[in-house]
């Protein structure tokens, strides 16, 4: 059976491309992001055209005017309302396609076994970059075999110099050890991306219109799962591994209500992944909501994963929801499900470490 | 549907495939395997590619022909399915098909530069925005925008910006020399021709050298207004017949194979010179050497499957080929002679180095 793992691509069955987004997956349906979508499908806006596949394709983007995304998604649940799915646990909705409309599965992990049976030789300078920092991960002690590429690296359609190298790394301690490891890798051909590439990078796609640029950077400056690997920049993705792979959709979710805490981070083991969290301690509701003991803060937005680590105060924005679950009863903070870039929520979500 | 030469067709197998001509048999593509993947059958004499997520092989017909014997020897095993000897043959030469079943998706040029088209410049990358610029100046001439595709790795998007060549289809040979017309006449100060040093190059690969006098090569390839630089970029340009356009049709003809052998004559029509494959219609043939059974005959085509051999010669230029010599009996039960150049399985044997067709030089 398919492992639909986050960061891994499928084609529906009307050709539009997704990014699945999760790990776990509600019954039957694969959370995950429009990435292209032939533009002879959908009439959308405020979108990138994009010639990929030897299609017209729009570069669907959620970094966008609120407007703008509640009118594209509108036009997608009109025409294909099979890729909206309606939780009833979470109520809440989510992106994704149905088992049965998946077309293709890109398997990332034989991609790169692929890949790396190709003489070096014949390899272009952007696909020698990413068997190079193939080897740096190696380094840290992470065989091949937990290890794929996704995105445009897998397919081919990169463009060298611009597109970055997606790399995927299974199993979280894995992805822990890739991090360590490059935090103090001083391989000539591995460069990290300065603050004012950073700055250049909020710009671009604006996380949260009450993160100031400074406070973004100096988070992101620290954060080793993007940087430049002989010029090309590169992204990790950690992925959890099957059996790794611990979302509980069964788990009821009651939304509370946008909220503002603070609090300490107790373990940040899980924020390598999406969706990820920080479990928290002492934390205090600075807005939005009486007080109640937040345990964690769950992240779905890439952005927000190793933003902060063990012992660090952190400040968060997000959607306050009371969960229960096997577990029991507890409060979380959500940032970055599918409704809040439609919502004002999203332009107020924000989480950052009191640092600096 | 109809497939056109120069589409690309990826099949279930993971192959991409190059459609071959303009004419297929019943239920068959007529191609050249371009990747291969590799989990089959692969030769360290052919390039490696990592295209689609597979390692591949990318088809060379130059490779040293011991290797590339075996490596179809391989292929024929591998992949039975897609080799096909035809019964219009008395004996057939190999051809390499895709069986339609087997079609995974086929790639249009058409609809691909259609799409092309529709982008706004800002959201192109520099190969894309070099190709858009090549085709507005295209379209100055009288072609349309429904007239032209774009093709390979264009079309595939697994192009490589400032190393990819840009293939341009024009849909059917009126047009396509109506284009050329147009190109003779028309500059662009973004467009220059290959250069003597640049045609010299591409002569000294591909064993040209056995048979041609380099000078008159190069000079009879300068005069092609289908190859040249546009910002930098080497462009081609296709012709592909328009489906009643066709010069033959497939099974309307059957062919004998008589022998090898060279001949002679004068171009009376080279307007099917421009597809693949394409033809010569000649007259005064006379036989220069080969298999003494051919030494009567009157060849009235030349055919050719390499599209090296396009637009060499024009009416009333006298030409030589070397190939294969073919009686062909059509559906009215009248005969007539050709010699064939560039079936694949000259490729695999000392024909690749003997078969070509060039301007007699004296």
């Amino acid at each position: 059976m398919t492992y639909f793992h986050e960061a891994a691509l499928v084609d529906s069955v009307d050709d539009i491309q997704f990014k699945i987004y999760s790990s776990t997956h509600p019954k039957g349906f694969i959370i995950a992001k429009p990435k292209y979508v032939p533009t002879d499908l959908l009439d959308l806006v405020g979108l990138k055209k994009r010639f990929l596949f030897s299609k017209c394709m729009y570069r669907f983007n959620l970094f966008n005017d609120k407007e703008i995304v509640e009118k594209n998604l509108g036009a997608i649940k009109k025409k294909f309302p099979y890729y909206i799915y309606e939780c009833n646990k979470h109520k809440n909705w989510f992106l994704g396609v149905p088992e049965n409309k998946v077309k293709k599965f890109y398997d990332t992990k034989k991609g790169l076994q692929e890949l790396l049976k190709v003489p070096v030789e014949d390899l272009d300078p952007y696909l020698k970059a990413t068997r190079k920092m193939i080897g740096i991960l190696g380094e840290a002690g992470i065989s091949t075999g937990n290890l794929g590429i996704s995105h445009s690296t897998l397919l081919g359609n990169y463009t060298p110099g611009k597109s970055d190298i997606d790399i995927l790394i299974f199993g979280i301690d894995n992805g822990w050890k890739a991090i360590k490891h490059l935090e103090k890798c001083k391989n000539p051909s591995l460069k990290w991306k300065s603050r004012e590439k950073w700055a250049r990078y909020y710009k671009d796609r604006v996380v949260s219109k009450v993160y100031t640029e400074k406070e973004y950077v100096a988070n992101m400056a620290r954060k080793k799962d993007d940087g430049f690997i002989e010029g090309n920049v590169f992204s990790l993705f950690c992925i959890e591994d099957e059996k790794e792979s611990r979302y509980d959709w069964s788990a009821e979710h009651e939304p509370l209500g946008t909220v503002k805490i603070r609090a300490k981070v107790k373990d940040a083991y899980y924020s390598v992944v999406r969706p990820g969290f920080y479990e928290l301690e002492n934390s205090r509701i600075l807005e939005g909501h009486k007080e109640v003991p937040i345990k964690r803060v769950v992240t779905w937005a890439r952005p927000f994963s190793l933003q902060a680590k063990e012992n660090e105060d952190i400040e968060a924005c997000g959607l306050l929801e009371k969960v229960k679950s096997e577990d029991g009863e507890f409060y979380q903070v959500v940032i970055g499900y599918f409704d809040a870039y439609t919502t004002d929520r999203g332009e107020k979500e924000y989480l950052k470490a009191l640092i600096g | 549907m109809h497939f056109y030469e120069s589409s690309i067709i990826t099949t279930k197998d993971g192959l991409h495939c190059q459609v071959y001509g303009n004419q297929h048999p019943d239920g068959r593509i007529l191609i050249k395997p371009k990747y291969i993947p590799t989990d089959r059958i692969s030769s360290d004499s052919l390039p490696y590619r990592f295209i689609s997520g597979r390692k591949m092989n990318r088809l060379n017909l130059w490779i040293d022909q011991d290797k590339l014997k075996q490596y179809i020897d391989d292929f024929t095993k591998a992949y039975p399915d897609y080799v096909f000897r035809s019964p219009l043959y008395d004996k057939s030469p190999l051809f390499f098909v895709v069986p339609k079943e087997k079609i995974e998706r086929a790639y249009s040029p058409a609809e691909g530069l259609y799409d092309l088209m529709s982008i706004p410049e800002k959201d192109l990358d520099v190969h894309l925005k070099t190709v858009v610029g090549l085709v507005k100046f295209l379209l100055q001439s009288s072609l349309e925008l429904t007239d032209l595709g774009i093709t390979y790795s264009t079309l595939m998007g697994h192009y490589s910006p400032y190393r990819s060549d840009i293939n341009i289809v024009v849909y059917g040979k009126d047009k396509f020399w109506k284009l050329m017309g147009f190109m003779e006449k028309n500059n662009h100060p973004d467009l220059r021709w290959k250069t003597y040093e640049e045609w010299e190059a591409f002569y000294k690969k591909r064993n040209r050298h056995i048979v041609h006098k380099k000078e008159n090569y190069i000079e009879n390839m300068h005069r092609k207004r289908s190859e040249g630089f546009f910002r930098n970029t080497l462009f081609v340009i296709f012709a592909v017949e328009k489906e009643d356009e066709a010069w033959f049709k497939w099974g309307k003809e059957k062919y004998k194979r008589i022998g090898i052998a060279k001949f002679r004559g004068i171009v009376k029509d080279n307007k099917s010179s421009v597809v693949r494959p394409g033809c010569y219609i000649i007259s005064d043939s006379k036989f220069i050497g080969g298999d003494e059974i051919c030494k009567n005959l009157q060849i009235s085509r030349v055919v050719f499957y390499s599209r090296d051999y396009c637009m060499l010669a024009y009416p009333d230029e006298e030409i030589e080929a070397s190939g294969v010599v073919e009686e062909v009996t059509q559906e009215d039960g009248k005969k007539y002679y050709r010699v064939v150049i560039g079936y694949f399985g000259s490729y695999l044997n000392q024909r690749r180095d003997n078969e070509y067709i060039k301007l007699v030089d004296d």
